[in-house]
């Protein structure tokens, strides 16, 4: 297979905007998620147009993945409570998943169970607002789905040398692709002016220790990655349980207890994951 | 918590956390089992979920299960720190079937 150019490539992802059989909705969001400083009241006129949409967030905010539990009844209500990058992130994650339902089944439930096990972690570490990482786990993975929008045929081509190999997606997209789906990722949401605790934990959930400013940011993604693999949950882009990092382990000191309380809400949030499937 | 919706009740099932109304008062201790009876009035209530004893039951049998968890573990296991997890996820597996 040819060698991409980077800058030809970063161009294509960065411009994945473009295109054309990109839904209206999404492109539409995408438009609003690059405007400086999007205000509530845009927020909240692309919501009702799209009530499908408007009710996927209001679900997701009130299941166990969030534990709002029923207490959050309008876009409003929750970009008041959750903040407004929160509420930005779970409208990406849902219109953009939503594409991924035949590429790579399985990929939204692992962002799910990500999302969940980030919370709890940040939960045990001592964080008081989670839900920043908890919508960046949903998020970590989304440089995937823009490799495969953009170069469909070479993500499969990437997929197939998981298979054949036992190497993880990671490095199989290194082989095929100028940078990974991790990179991909950070610069897209950085374009979409997502915070930089975002942008930085998704572009370092793999590495970490490279993080000079959301060094536990990123270590509790990449724990909540391997958890979620662990159990089985949804699919990636390989059946391969990733070791954990041991710098990442030192800096989370989870106990076995710590990881039987994680398993158990991840298992219940799974169960309300399937409300929130794609039809 | 994520719990069964009160529609999918069935007699016999066995609570697995009391069912509190806003209040804080007991309505319904744990371990009751359900009967039609008080199903209907958790609906006439207006309780709209509660936690049932093996809820989280997977559909396959425990040894799969198992034997799924071996399968994803098998090149990582000796990594650091990969036995806690795999050991922490065997205690929750089994304790999904009870």
């Amino acid at each position: 297979m040819d060698k991409l150019k980077p800058e030809v490539f970063r161009y294509k992802i960065t411009n994945i905007d473009a295109l054309p059989t990109l839904p209206r909705t999404l492109k539409h969001l995408l438009k609003l998620l690059e405007k400086p400083n999007v205000s509530l009241t845009e927020i909240g006129e692309f919501v009702s147009n799209d009530p499908v949409i408007a009710a996927k967030v209001l679900k997701m905010v009130n299941s166990a993945i969030y534990g709002f539990s029923g207490r959050i009844s309008s876009v409003k209500q929750a970009v008041i409570l959750l903040g407004m990058n929160v509420v930005k992130g779970m409208l990406l994650g849902i219109s953009i998943f939503e594409l991924m339902q035949e590429t790579m089944v399985g990929l939204w439930e692992h962002s799910i169970g990500c999302s969940v096990a980030a919370r709890i972690i940040a939960q045990k570490r001592g964080f008081k607002e989670t839900e920043e990482i908890s919508v960046s786990a949903l998020l970590h993975d989304i440089g995937k789905v823009v490799l495969i929008l953009q170069y469909p045929d070479r993500y499969e081509y990437a997929m197939k040398k998981t298979q054949d190999r036992g190497v993880v997606i990671g490095m199989a997209e290194e082989e095929v692709f100028p940078a990974n789906h991790a990179e991909a990722g950070s610069w897209i949401t950085e374009k979409w002016r997502f915070p930089k605790v975002l942008t930085e934990t998704i572009r370092y959930h793999h590495k970490p220790h490279l993080s000079k400013t959301f060094l536990y940011e990123a270590s509790i993604v990449s724990l909540a990655d391997v958890l979620v693999r662990a159990r089985g949950f949804g699919f990636a882009g390989d059946m391969l349980v990733p070791s954990v990092k041991s710098d990442v382990w030192e800096r989370l000191e989870m106990t076995e207890a710590d990881l039987r309380d994680i398993f158990r809400e991840m298992e219940y949030s799974m169960a309300d994951a399937d409300m929130l499937a794609f039809e | 918590m994520p719990k069964i919706p009160v529609d999918k009740l069935e007699p016999n099932m066995k609570l697995s956390k009391p069912v509190m109304n806003k209040d804080g008062i007991v309505l319904l201790g744990e371990d009751t089992e359900l009967t039609e009876a008080v199903i209907e009035k958790l609906k006439m209530l207006n309780v709209l979920s509660v936690d049932v004893e093996g809820a989280l039951k997977p559909d396959i049998p425990i040894e799969n299960a198992l034997l799924e968890l071996d399968k994803r573990f098998e090149k990582v296991e000796h990594e650091p720190y990969m036995d806690i997890i795999k050991s922490a996820l065997k205690a929750h597996i089994k304790g999904l079937y009870g």
